[in-house]
């Protein structure tokens, strides 16, 4: 997505994404980004919870009116409900995977590909 | 969270090539050429059209590779169809994704369109395809997207990764 964001910048249009993975937004380089630090899936704020994605929405707007140069991030508040954090553990936790959990995650991954390769 | 670290390493225990994400140093920056109460936004997504034919997506579905699309699209914003997120990689464990406000926000939009924050949006969102092949995204997906926010008349565009 920040490829895209990158060629509707350059064709002269004013872009912001819009997300919840910092370093892999920031790392490509976009012209604005709004980060949300939430699960993925979530970018636009919490789920059911019109007041917080009208809140993530306006950092958006609020982005494109007053970013100044390209790379301009700014974060929400908005905070996954919880302590906020401890879903950070289990995002590809390598921690006690049993080679049988490798192994099954290696054949879904394969079984996913061919799945998908159908829509080439 | 360190998504490339994370990813590296799991698909490196998994006996893979770990994906290299582009790094560019030269990065493009327009400016508004008009109020947001006086501009018409795009709205990009990657989320995917709901197809009959490709098994559960969601909510709460496991990965769905078959939900997977390699061509631009495009839809109504007056009266979009269904997307959802069930090809791409969210966070399954802490997420059902119940409610398409969370990655899709047309309805804020369309509330920042009644409060007269933004003029109003363009007749068409368009989904972009997320792809392993960067060419795939530099040649052919992006330019596509572009065009087709300039053809519309877009002022300014959001663009929603999940």
């Amino acid at each position: 997505m920040s490829l895209v964001a990158r060629e509707i910048e350059a064709a002269g249009i004013p872009t912001v994404i819009i997300g919840a993975a910092k370093d892999i937004v920031e790392t490509v380089g976009v012209p604005r980004f709004v980060f949300s630090d939430v699960p993925l899936g979530n970018s636009m704020g919490l789920p059911s919870d019109a007041t917080s994605q009208a809140e993530v929405l306006e950092y958006g707007f609020r982005l494109l009116e007053t970013a100044i140069g390209p790379r301009t991030t700014v974060q929400t508040p908005v905070r996954w409900p919880g302590d906020g954090h401890s879903w950070k553990r289990d995002i590809m936790n390598l921690n006690s995977l049993t080679q049988e959990a490798i192994d099954k995650a290696r054949a879904d991954f394969e079984h996913q590909k061919t799945l998908a390769a159908v829509n080439r | 969270m360190r998504y490339i670290d994370r990813t590296r390493a799991w698909y490196n225990t998994l006996g893979y090539q770990p994906y290299r994400w582009p790094s560019y140093d030269d990065v493009p920056f327009a400016t508004l050429k008009r109020s947001l109460a006086d501009s018409k936004v795009a709205l990009i997504t990657t989320a995917a059209p709901v197809r009959d034919d490709v098994g559960d997506q969601g909510p709460g579905a496991a990965y769905n590779g078959s939900a997977k699309f390699f061509d631009v699209y495009s839809g109504s914003t007056a009266d979009p169809f269904d997307v959802r997120i069930s090809h791409l990689g969210y966070d399954r464990n802490h997420t059902t994704a119940e409610d398409t406000g969370t990655w899709f926000p047309i309805e804020r939009l369309n509330d920042a369109v009644t409060a007269g924050r933004i003029a109003g949006l363009t007749e068409r969102f368009h989904g972009a395809p997320t792809v392993r092949r960067q060419r795939s995204t530099t040649d052919d997906h992006a330019p596509e997207i572009a065009r087709r926010c300039l053809e519309e008349g877009a002022d300014v565009a959001i663009l929603v990764p999940n």
